[in-house]
């Protein structure tokens, strides 16, 4: 086989998707959601944590149809290709730990490692501090990978396990649509800002069909890059860039580097680039970034559930106890001491999950 | 020689399973699972050899397959 067929048999479905999900960021924007926030997982279940009433943080909260499209996107295309496996099983109680710890330092930063792309597409160089705090994250958690850390094996599940977290996803879409004062919903600030239900449900559908195909993954990119020198997951990564970059240029007419007055982001170095040390350090133990995880639970596995489940419930602490930052800078709550919390914790994990004989 | 590509449950289990295959032959190689074989984006063991040397392999061993061409023919597959 050629050169080029294999390069490009190996990075074509990658790279397209992340020019898709760069431009879907971009034309989300573009209908309603807010600027450079396209798509954010990591914020995304904030709101949704608001709508539920787990947090009170008024301008944060709506369930938003990108999280749910993306998991049915990925369930669909799943079960179509027959990769569809309810699995689980793998250290459930500490991913849910790992899955807060994720969170917490996330909404530190102001987004997940997939806002962190799209916000350095949009010139805000902010992100790229946190860009080297996630890139330092993960560094380190790949030494306890390389030393024989394991969450030990998932194993195979029911049916019903596997569904359950996409079925709860569409009764709260439908509960939404059919009666919406049910839940909290913001009139004001980045909760309120809305691409259409519809359109935004139906572009995270397919974003999430191709991320299932693709197995795109922000922190995988970075640890197969380091310890493979394969380069196929974070050309997805740089994709996302380039498209956000030019969609920008293209719908804006212009983008604006700098680090002041970026959109929902702070720009407060040492705490963006702590907050993302805890997002990549994190995502490595748990094997992928907030995306993967809610493509993995549309798949059936029921770890990356818990593990949302943890994302969800590290939102509401971070809101409950001021330690999520807004655009005038980090959090009015004990911030330092989450992150120390975390680091220790994600140590201690690191070091009692190396499997015996292996120290 | 034939091609052999492993996939296993856990990072751990490949790295176990690479020592095992380091001992008795050379150039068995960790990488990131091809996308065609497994949806995780785990780890995967590479190595060539004249049998598939399924009784080296950790006992988490997802599957097994025969690198053939472009494609892969499944040896082993374990729940």
């Amino acid at each position: 086989m050629g050169r080029m067929k294999k390069i490009f048999r190996d990075y074509w479905l990658i790279v397209l998707t992340g020019l898709v999900i760069g431009a879907a960021a971009v034309a989300l924007t573009a209908l309603g959601n807010p600027k450079n926030m396209g798509f954010c997982i990591a914020c995304f279940l904030r709101d949704g944590a608001g709508a539920l009433g787990l947090h009170s943080a008024a301008v944060v909260q709506y369930v938003r149809p990108e999280i749910i499209g993306l998991v049915l996107g990925s369930m669909i295309i799943a079960m179509i290709k027959r990769e569809w496996r309810p699995m689980g099983g793998s250290s459930p109680m500490t991913r849910f730990i790992l899955g807060v710890i994720v969170m917490v330092g996330a909404l530190i930063f102001l987004g997940c490692p997939l806002r962190m792309v799209i916000r350095i597409g949009g010139g805000d160089l902010n992100a790229l501090v946190g860009l080297a705090g996630f890139v330092v994250g993960i560094l380190i958690g790949v030494l306890p990978l390389k030393k024989g850390f394991t969450l030990k094996r998932a194993y195979r599940q029911s049916r019903v396990e596997g569904l359950i977290f996409p079925i709860i996803l569409v009764i709260m879409c439908l509960a939404w649509l059919i009666k919406p004062d049910l839940f909290n919903s913001s009139t004001e600030g980045p909760g309120s800002m809305r691409a259409n239900y519809f359109i935004a449900l139906g572009i995270a559908i397919i974003v999430g069909a191709l991320c299932q195909r693709s197995r795109l993954c922000m922190a995988g990119g970075v640890r197969d890059a380091v310890m493979f020198k394969d380069f196929r997951l974070i050309s997805g990564f740089i994709a996302i860039i380039v498209a956000v970059l030019l969609g920008n240029l293209i719908v804006s007419g212009g983008v604006a580097f700098g680090f002041a007055e970026q959109p929902i982001a702070h720009s407060d170095g040492l705490f963006n680039f702590l907050g993302m040390v805890m997002v990549g350090w994190g995502s490595v133990l748990l094997g992928g970034c907030p995306l993967r995880q809610l493509i993995l639970a549309g798949e059936g596995n029921s770890d990356s559930a818990i593990t949302v489940a943890g994302f969800v419930t590290g939102a509401a602490i971070s809101h409950n106890f001021g330690l999520a930052s807004s655009g005038t800078g980090i959090g009015a709550g004990p911030v330092v001491a989450a992150v120390i919390v975390g680091v220790v914790a994600l140590g201690l994990i690191s070091i009692f999950n190396i499997a015996k004989g292996e120290q | 020689m034939n091609g052999y590509v492993a996939t296993f449950y856990t990072h751990l289990s490949a790295i176990t399973s690479k020592r095992a295959l380091d001992k008795v032959i050379s150039g068995a190689a960790l990488a990131p699972v091809p996308r065609k074989l497994s949806s995780s984006c785990g780890t995967c063991l590479i190595y060539e050899a004249n049998e598939p040397l399924l009784n080296l392999l950790d006992e988490d061993v997802e599957g097994v397959y025969l690198v053939n061409g472009d494609g892969y023919i499944k040896l082993l597959e374990r729940e």
